[in-house]
């Protein structure tokens, strides 16, 4: 028993694929509701069996003769055995089955539920409610989601505000000042004059990259398709990285932070290739097939090195994935050159 | 933008200073061209002001902080060049060059802004801008972009195709004609004589192009 059990646990365990779960412990430490109902059942027919033989024929019973009565007893407690697993399976089943449930339950895997939800019995009852509870607590993930990321982009939308009017205004002006002394300096000061101008413009190119690279762009206005063809020619034109994107046309409405999600991982996985690859060229893609929305971006460059520990950018597209019940899976592509960044986002009926 | 005309910033402050001499000895009766600052920030505009002060053939008229009173003042007075950032706060650079090239004598309009791309160009081809211009570039060429526009040049960078095809889904057919047009390079009046259009019309049509394409994910606003 204790080796069904375990192999039970175990098989769960692999599909369920998380070796993190607590819960999920391989061991079960006591004996199955059904078979301890089963056993008592099965011992009270023994015994009711046993002392009805007892009363009615006390001579036989002594006699220990095996003729057809006793066959036909012995039949009828093996088929009330039978019968009785059989009923008990049927009433201890769902709630096995809501055990396996409850333990593959996850935010990465939404949308799952109880066949059989219904007010016909207990485990259809228990089923109902536990259905309820999951679309309770999807729906406040989602919004609790969404408020996570809001609070992201409203602080992101800040800082690159502040950037902009502080230090870029600032730089802005020591620049129109360097500017007007390299006119009037003397010639043996227009080499440092220069060299200090042209350290100021590169702050100020900085400061507006990073503000740019903040700032959330108009999804709602654009739509994510738009958006995304957007930022692709942006990246080409600043960063000169190729950008060849195939975007779905006929992307299904999405729930905003869906949106957003895909559109800052585009985002991130698009920054590395300009900052990391050494690629010339990135292919951008959209697909929407069989209820799932698949963003990559793939890369012809340097590809990741053996041991990444991923810096902020990947761990953000992770958690931004995980908010949303998506999985995103960054690697080198086989074969190479280079890496490939997936997204995939479930969609909901 | 205007890279290939200074491509170091080092051999230019000796080679062509700003006080043109050269200006001065092509065209020998030196009219300064009249300009008009407007930038919302205190320092950028004091700093802006002095700087093209000291050009030989720039002359500063007045150094504003919004487009409403930029407007008053084109109305009054002569202008050749308007000089913009972007962002004032307020009303912005493209909708103060959409006011200004309503004017009877309309100035010529540099828009300079931290972010110069495709997307700021083609609203600005709307706002019939005649130049942009990057923040980092407030120097030299500046001034060079002053001189081209005041002559009757245009320097707006270019609108990617895939992008100028994002833009003009979101016009309707009219509109994107005269965006088409307009990109071009067919001035305004060419282009409603073209489609039998009076100014007024025209002019209604610009204006809601331009918010059309300024609602977009314009890196040039906040």
């Amino acid at each position: 028993m204790t080796v069904i059990a375990d192999q039970e646990g175990r098989s769960k365990e692999a599909a369920v694929g998380d070796p993190h779960r607590p819960s999920d412990g391989p061991h079960r430490r006591y004996l199955p509701l059904l078979y301890r109902a089963a056993g008592i059942n099965a011992l009270l027919v023994l015994a009711a069996v046993a002392v009805t033989i007892a009363v009615l024929a006390p001579g036989r019973v002594s006699s220990l003769a095996l003729d057809e009565e006793v066959l036909v007893l012995v039949l009828a407690v093996i088929l009330v055995a039978i019968a009785n697993v059989y009923l008990l399976r049927r009433v201890v089943g769902p709630v096995q089955a809501l055990t396996a449930l409850t333990r593959q339950v996850d935010f990465a895997n939404l949308g799952q539920r109880m066949p059989g939800a219904e007010q016909s019995s207990e485990a259809g009852e228990l089923a109902l409610t536990f259905n309820e509870m999951l679309s309770r607590l999807e729906s406040e993930r989602r919004d609790s989601a969404g408020r996570v990321l809001r609070a992201q982009e409203s602080e992101r939308l800040r800082i690159a505000q502040e950037l902009h009017d502080q230090v870029g205004q600032e730089l802005t002006v020591v620049l129109l000042g360097l500017e007007r002394i390299s006119w009037q300096a003397p010639p043996t000061l227009c080499d440092d004059v220069t060299t200090v101008r042209n350290a100021v413009r590169k702050s100020l190119d900085d400061v507006r990259r990073i503000a740019i690279e903040l700032r959330p762009e108009a999804l709602d206005d654009l739509g994510l398709a738009s958006a995304l063809a957007v930022l692709a020619e942006r990246f080409s034109e600043r960063l000169g990285v190729d950008i060849s994107d195939r975007i779905s046309p006929d992307l299904p409405a999405l729930p905003d932070e869906t949106e957003l999600v895909v559109y800052r991982v585009a985002q991130e996985a698009l920054t590395n290739v300009a900052r990391h690859s050494a690629s010339s060229r990135a292919d951008l893609t959209v697909e929407h097939a069989r209820g799932r929305l698949t963003l990559t971006v793939r890369d012809y460059g340097l590809g990741l090195p053996r041991h990444v520990t991923g810096g902020s950018g990947v761990r953000g597209m992770r958690e931004r994935a995980t908010l949303i019940g998506a999985t995103i899976e960054i690697g080198n592509r086989h074969p190479g050159p280079g890496c490939e960044v997936r997204l995939e986002v479930p969609l909901r009926a | 933008m205007t890279i290939s005309a200074h491509p170091n910033g080092g051999s230019a402050i000796g080679v062509a200073p700003p006080v043109s001499q050269q200006g001065e000895a092509r065209c020998a009766p030196l009219v300064p061209k009249r300009l008009l600052v407007v930038d919302d920030h205190p320092a950028v505009r004091a700093g802006l002001r002095e700087l093209l002060a000291d050009v030989a053939d720039f002359e500063v008229v007045a150094a504003l902080a919004t487009a409403e009173a930029a407007v008053d003042v084109a109305e009054r007075e002569r202008i050749d060049v308007a000089v913009v950032d972007y962002q004032l706060g307020g009303r912005n650079g493209l909708w103060l060059s959409r006011k200004l090239k309503r004017l009877a004598r309309p100035p010529a309009v540099v828009i300079y802004s931290a972010y110069t791309d495709g997307v700021l160009a083609a609203a600005a081809v709307a706002a019939e801008a005649d130049a942009i211009v990057s923040k980092g570039k407030l120097g030299i060429e500046l001034c060079d972009a002053i001189r081209r526009v005041a002559s009757g040049h245009r320097d707006l960078p270019a609108v990617p195709p895939r992008l100028a095809d994002v833009l003009r889904r979101r016009l309707d057919h009219e509109q994107q004609a005269i965006f088409g047009m307009l990109l071009a390079g067919i001035r305004p009046a060419e282009i409603a004589t073209t489609l039998g259009l009076s100014s007024a019309g025209l002019e209604s049509r610009l204006w809601a192009m331009l918010r059309r394409l300024e609602t977009l994910p314009t890196a040039s606003s906040p």
